[in-house]
């Protein structure tokens, strides 16, 4: 069996298109989902049972349910419910979306969880209380922290968006599985695609590191 | 360092060595427990003059932080009362379940605790402007003003703009003294602040303290240090479970303690160094 | 909304769904199994002292980490027969594509409690006179998987959801089996809600479990 990696090359052009296609999927849902999982965790800190039964039910369902069968969910069913044709692409941006808002609404809680008890108790010594408290100490330093796991759970949705090939859009992965079957060659092309999915998601993981580290013990102890 | 701290000296007062009376503060059979048995106030009675250092020691859940917490309106109390400069500050049978009553009292306490007091996202300066700007509705330029002044008569001034993070430990601990101090507060609460520190820098914050104390400003402190007690004390209190066990002038609490309990808490403690 | 929900053609479909959980739970269970041993193990390897042991083992780690699961799926399925001219039934082809991509998501953590053992007790166990592997056994491995429970619990989880991929290369799964149903049956919006449904029921005691142990470590550490 002869391997030929070098035929991987002469089909770069495809093989871009079908990045392009990836990054632009992950990066607007990950803007919109991180938008709306911080508002859903400003949400989550309601008294009201009412809000907070229904906010954290939702967060639940789309942390402890495949990925794979709510962009199912999504794509066959939401247009069976609504009665009305719904593009791909709309369906997709979906899915993803909610997805990601529920990860980053857990980001932000556990952000402001870990801010120590002592910054409270400095604000009611020093008679800082309610809107001031919380847009000059306790905000700021909840974004500050979430900003490591945010940028995690963008390479996450990154590696996840791979799920979309299977209801037909032409990313990454679909157009790496395509013409791996069209030319035979899975080997040489499923591990090309492997190889670029790498490279885009290890400097970005460094990257949290090196922001954990430096930025961090600047700001945050 | 010998310019004063408090922007207005505290008014002189006459000082009665053996008297453990006072009207500054009063707590009146103040009770608090955790539940399920944890009492770590039982009925516990105290006052304190306002140019009293006081001075808590006991072992550990004697009640001793708290005292401290409930005087700063960060834990409520379930019996007694508190008066606080001859008004009554809390009340652990009110419907509010043992807050401070008045806010207006609760802002001349300031307290400094032992772990991460700064905020450590704002500079220095910004640090100590914060709670004089949006509380007390000082403007940015007078809010300056003043932390500048503070920060040169304890000499940082250098770190007026620098990070919490940049700082050492008794830097942090002096910045957040000179915080409190903003509020000109009529009553400092020290919660074990050197505790966390390396010796080397226990003596600057200590210094700091001496200080204060020399300007006359009301403390209750809580500290591990005996020999700092020893200097800085007015009256030693000992408490255990939640109780006063005994109080009085640090000379006669540390040679000559009358309770058993408190020669065997002293023996212990005093043994090491 | 006017559709009209029918569960009833569900039934005759037991059977079906019941094979196809038994095979997500498989997959679920013994990947879960193989994770948490040869994460352990592959912790150890990126902590050891020569280079050319912890590099490789570092590059699988990062290798699996940072290319999507269904990717490493779809390469297992199609390139392994290819490569080594074997035939491997899909289910434990399954079970090797899942169980090391755990492994590696394991191995992180397991370093995390490794690292996280005070460097007093592996003194104490040199002064105490205990062997190289006397002290991995009976000091650092208790310690570090006591610190790395909770994420090693919520990738297991997450394994669990990942298995859902194998449909994708037609391993006969929950997931295969529900895709098959709802589209035989023109009723995707029944049988998706119950596939969702069981998987939430199957992940859910385990997500309060890791909760709760959670709250037990923080009180822990507060004292």
């Amino acid at each position: 069996m002869q391997l030929d990696f070098w035929v991987v090359l002469s089909y770069w052009q495809v093989l871009a298109k079908g990045l392009a296609l990836t990054l632009a999927f992950t990066v607007s849902c990950a803007v919109l989902g991180s938008v709306c999982g911080f508002l859903l965790s400003l949400l989550r800190l309601s008294k009201s049972p009412l809000i907070r039964i229904p906010t954290g039910l939702y967060v639940e369902l789309f942390r402890g349910t495949p990925l794979l069968i709510q962009l199912f969910w999504i794509f066959f069913c939401l247009p069976v419910v609504f009665g009305i044709s719904v593009p791909p692409y709309v369906s997709v941006v979906l899915a993803l979306t909610l997805y990601m808002t529920a990860i980053t609404s857990e980001t932000f809680r556990g952000a402001l969880k870990s801010i120590p008890s002592e910054q409270h108790d400095a604000c009611t010594a020093l008679g800082v209380a309610s809107w001031n408290k919380v847009f000059y100490v306790i905000f700021p330093q909840a974004l500050l922290r979430a900003v490591p796991p945010l940028l995690s759970n963008v390479v996450s949705l990154f590696k996840e968006s791979a799920l979309i090939s299977s209801v037909g859009i032409a990313d990454l992965m679909f157009v790496g599985q395509n013409i791996s079957n069209s030319t035979a060659r899975p080997v040489e092309f499923l591990s090309a695609v492997a190889v670029i999915y790498f490279l885009v998601a290890f400097p970005l993981t460094r990257l949290v590191g090196v922001i954990e580290t430096r930025m961090l013990r600047r700001y945050a102890y | 360092m010998t310019a004063p701290l408090l922007v207005a000296a505290q008014p002189q007062a006459s000082f009665v060595p053996d008297s453990a009376g006072g009207d500054f503060i009063q707590l009146r059979d103040v009770y608090k427990s955790y539940g399920e048995g944890l009492v770590v106030m039982d009925h516990l009675s105290l006052d304190m003059r306002a140019d009293d250092r006081l001075v808590i020691i006991g072992p550990s859940g004697s009640g001793k932080s708290s005292l401290l917490r409930v005087m700063m309106g960060l834990e409520s109390i379930q019996g007694g009362t508190i008066n606080f400069q001859g008004q009554p500050y809390i009340d652990g049978n009110a419907r509010n379940q043992g807050k401070p009553l008045d806010v207006r009292l609760q802002t001349q306490v300031g307290m400094v605790f032992q772990h991460y007091t700064l905020f450590p996202h704002l500079s220095v300066l910004s640090n100590l402007i914060l709670a004089p700007m949006k509380v007390h509705g000082l403007s940015k330029a007078q809010a300056t003003e003043k932390a500048r002044i503070f920060l040169a008569r304890l000499g940082l001034e250098s770190k007026l703009n620098a990070y919490p993070s940049q700082l050492s430990g008794g830097q942090k601990q002096r910045v957040a003294i000179a915080r409190a101090l903003m509020l000109e507060p009529k009553l400092m609460l020290f919660d074990e602040v050197t505790s966390a520190l390396d010796p080397e820098m226990v003596t600057e914050v200590q210094n700091v303290m001496m200080q204060l104390a020399e300007e006359k400003m009301a403390m209750i402190i809580v500290t591990h240090d005996m020999h700092f007690a020893k200097n800085i004390a007015s009256r030693v209190v000992f408490c255990a479970n939640g109780k006063v066990v005994e109080q009085g002038p640090p000379a006669q609490i540390f040679t000559q303690p009358k309770e058993p309990r408190t020669r065997e808490f002293l023996e212990k403690v005093l043994h090491l160094g | 909304m006017n559709y009209q929900f029918d569960f009833h053609f569900l039934t005759g479909n037991f059977g079906a769904l019941w094979e196809g959980l038994k095979v997500t739970l498989q997959l679920a269970l013994v990947s879960n199994v193989e994770g948490l041993i040869l994460g352990f193990g592959l912790c150890l390897l990126t902590l050891s002292r020569w280079f050319f042991i912890r590099w490789p083992a570092q590059l699988f780690i990062e290798f699996f980490r940072c290319t999507p699961a269904l990717l490493q799926i779809v390469w297992f399925f199609y390139c392994l027969p290819m490569l080594f001219n074997v035939f491997i039934d899909p289910i434990t082809m399954g079970v090797l594509a899942l169980g090391l991509n755990l492994t590696a998501f394991n191995a992180e953590a397991y370093r995390a409690g490794v690292q996280a053992v005070p460097r007093e007790h592996l003194d104490a166990c040199v002064a105490l006179g205990l062997r190289p592997w006397q002290r991995t056994l009976y000091v650092i491995l208790p310690q570090a998987v006591r610190t790395a429970l909770p994420v090693l619990m919520t990738n297991g989880i997450s394994i669990l959801q990942q298995s859902a991929l194998v449909a994708i290369v037609a391993v006969a799964d929950l997931m295969y089996v529900g895709k098959s149903i709802a589209t035989e049956a023109y009723r995707p919006l029944e049988t998706y809600s119950l596939i969702a449904l069981i998987y939430f029921a199957l992940s859910l005691p385990i997500a309060q479990l890791v909760q709760w142990l959670e709250r037990r470590q923080d009180t822990a550490l507060a004292r």
